[in-house]
């Protein structure tokens, strides 16, 4: 690491940013990389060199306004993989060259409820197009890890619950998805992924029995166990949205009756909130929080109460020393996990309360468990590398 | 953002009719759009929605009706008068010039001087700091529109609409001729506006487009309203029926009679 200020750390920060220039618009000429960093185009030239002698991008002979340039393009000597992560409303697609070194990504929104075709089309049609615009080929991409909110049948493959994601019954996503793709693709439940991603990347670095929660517009929970996701004997472990707070309660999408889900997610805090603030949105909800909106600031306190008692729970069975919020609430920070900490150290056991470290998610919520399908499609790659090593082959 | 969406509308129109010789375009037509609030206008073709914009960006002006604005009737007469107002238009052409660069597309007509001369400098760090309020992937304002795609070519054209700081936002079927990619940025934009408490109308034939980033749907058929819809409460299908009219044809109205006859025998 150079010392601060010095020549050295000066070109070092020229590098960076460079890559993420590349990184964030695609494949560039060195004018245009020029343009959107502020750098002079003889810097410019002379870090692309760099670079390009380390092997961290790759040059192609090009032509911009009629005259002959050079076009800039992240290197992925290992091939691409990549990660299509499903949100209630939206759908994210990376595509990068290891578990962090993302080489572009996109969101977009998706209609509630949508159809399931719907949904594959477009995040496969999204990382055709990325893939493209980032100057590689669809065959570059080894492995893509895919996302769904909702419990994933490892035996069968399809989602576990009919009501849960109701567009999506039935469905063979992995076959789907791998049809489309053209290449390998691993199916996880979005929590379990976002619980990886933290596990590798994040707030769970280098804890063996941790839980990650997960509150966006469902809850569910993704645990860690020995220092791996724990998905149970059929993959539906930590579905901690759907364990039954109240046996009296309104009835929730799986079918049951007061379950964590019907009181802490989107639907119940939009409908709490909806005589006096109108139709807002989960985004609304949480930006008017931030801003000190009373009302929506007690909803969301008194979900942090109603996680932090099914949390309690979880805190009794598994004695973990780290529970993690993430999820679009946790954005909030100190205002939901106060009352979770409380709820926690009221309904657990002592012991087992006064160990664990409740704490916010390190990794952004949107990327979470993006980077988490990233490094499932990782881990593959790198099996597939080695087993080719093993039988000999290049 | 505002602390409550209780308040009045920032467009209204109620009552709203225009009529081309012997045909009735609009009519009776009631309209609304929230601060912060993203209201689709979806009808079949010749159901009047292209009437309906041109009415509000000040083309055309309504024969009967009256037009509300931040609480208080006004009488849209010029597009130039719609702008001053705060009502921006991104036509569906876009109506960009090819040849000249982001910034000057930008500030194409209200261009900034400085002693008597253009003051690029100030004109290139604003059109920055209106891409990047947008979150805008463009890599130069110095390249020429005709080498940008075509999201990034909508992000421009509704870059420009911002600079007047408007109030409502209204895009002419800004997703038609886009991929999927550049269509994701167009409604990542969409929401954007959204949050920074514009309100915005969005004409679109796609319905998946619709029901992703819009909050209430108003169906026109035959120059009449048909429906409004808040998309958390609907279906694609509810929303498809009332634009083709599959709800009140004269097939589902005599099956209507018959079942309400043998209700009382």
């Amino acid at each position: 690491m150079p010392a601060p200020g010095s020549q050295a750390s000066l070109r070092e920060m020229n590098r960076l940013r460079v890559l993420d220039t590349v990184r964030e618009h695609g494949a560039l000429t060195q004018v245009e990389i020029a343009g959107v960093t502020g750098l002079s185009a003889a810097t410019v030239s002379n870090v692309v060199k760099e670079l390009d002698s380390a092997g961290a991008v790759i040059l192609s002979p090009s032509i911009r306004n009629g005259r002959r340039a050079v076009r800039v393009s992240l290197a992925a000597s290992t091939g691409l993989i990549g990660a299509v992560v499903f949100g209630d409303r939206d759908v994210r697609v990376v595509i990068g060259t290891g578990g962090k070194e993302i080489v572009a990504q996109k969101r977009m929104p998706l209609p509630a409820d949508h159809a399931a075709d719907e949904g594959i089309d477009r995040g496969a049609r999204l990382i055709h197009e990325l893939i493209a615009h980032s100057g590689h080929m669809p065959s570059d991409v080894r492995a893509v890890g895919v996302g769904l909110p909702a419990p994933i049948d490892t035996v069968t493959g399809l989602v576990g619950s009919n009501g849960i994601l109701p567009g999506w019954r039935g469905v063979d996503v992995r076959a789907v998805m791998q049809e489309a793709l053209g290449t390998q693709v691993l199916l996880d439940n979005t929590a379990n992924l976002a619980a990886l991603g933290e596990a590798k990347f994040g707030a769970l670095q280098g804890v063996s029995t941790g839980v990650f929660i997960k509150a966006s517009y469902g809850v569910g929970a993704g645990l860690i166990l020995g220092g791996e996701v724990f998905r149970g004997s059929a993959g539906t472990a930590g579905e901690i949205g759907h364990v039954t707070i109240d046996e009296n309660g309104p009835v929730c999408r799986c079918g049951n009756r007061g379950c964590l889900d019907t009181f802490v997610g989107a639907q119940a805090v939009l409908t709490a909130l909806r005589a006096t603030h109108g139709s807002l949105t989960l985004r609304d909800v949480i930006s008017r929080a931030l801003d000190g909106d009373a009302g929506c600031r007690r909803v969301l306190e008194d979900s942090g109460r109603h996680v932090g008692v099914a949390v309690a729970g979880v805190v009794n069975l598994l004695n973990p020393e780290v529970v993690v919020l993430g999820g679009q609430v946790s954005r909030l920070g100190e205002i939901v996990l106060q009352p979770m900490r409380e709820a926690i150290e009221r309904c657990a056991i002592p012991s087992a309360a006064a160990t664990v470290d409740v704490r916010v998610g390190v990794l952004d919520p949107d990327v979470a468990d993006a980077v988490g399908a990233l490094a499932l499609a990782d881990q593959v790659r790198e099996d597939a590398d080695r087993a080719a090593l093993l039988v000999g082959q290049p | 953002m505002t602390t409550t969406t209780t308040a009045a509308p920032v467009l209204s129109m109620t009552g709203v009719s225009k009529r081309f010789g012997a045909v009735q375009a609009l009519k009776d037509i009631e309209f609304s759009v929230d601060a912060g609030e993203v209201v689709a206008l979806v009808g079949d073709n010749g159901a009047g929605k292209s009437t309906l914009v041109k009415t509000i960006a000040g083309v055309y002006t309504p024969d009967e009706g009256q037009v509300n604005f931040a609480g208080s009737p006004v009488s849209i007469g010029s597009p130039a008068e719609a702008q001053e107002l705060g009502i921006a238009t991104v036509f569906q052409d876009l109506a960009l010039c090819d040849n000249l660069d982001v910034v000057g597309n930008l500030f194409l007509g209200s261009e900034l001087l400085h002693k008597g001369a253009l003051d690029e400098v100030t004109m290139e760090k604003e059109s920055w700091r209106l891409l990047r309020e947008l979150s805008a992937k463009i890599p130069s304002v110095r390249i020429a529109v005709a080498s940008l795609s075509g999201g990034q070519r909508q992000t421009v054209a509704i870059a420009r609409s911002l600079l007047g700081k408007p109030k409502v936002v209204m895009l002419d079927e800004p997703t038609a001729a886009l991929g999927v990619a550049q269509t994701a940025e167009v409604l990542n934009l969409v929401e954007r506006l959204r949050e920074n408490g514009l309100g915005v109308i969005l004409i679109s034939h796609n319905m998946s487009d619709v029901m992703a980033v819009a909050d209430r749907v108003v169906v026109l058929r035959l120059g009449r309203n048909n429906g409004v819809f808040r998309v958390a409460e609907t279906t694609n299908q509810e929303i498809i029926a009332a634009i083709t009219g599959a709800t009140t044809n004269a097939v589902s109205a005599r099956a209507a009679r018959k079942a309400h006859q043998e209700d009382q025998p």
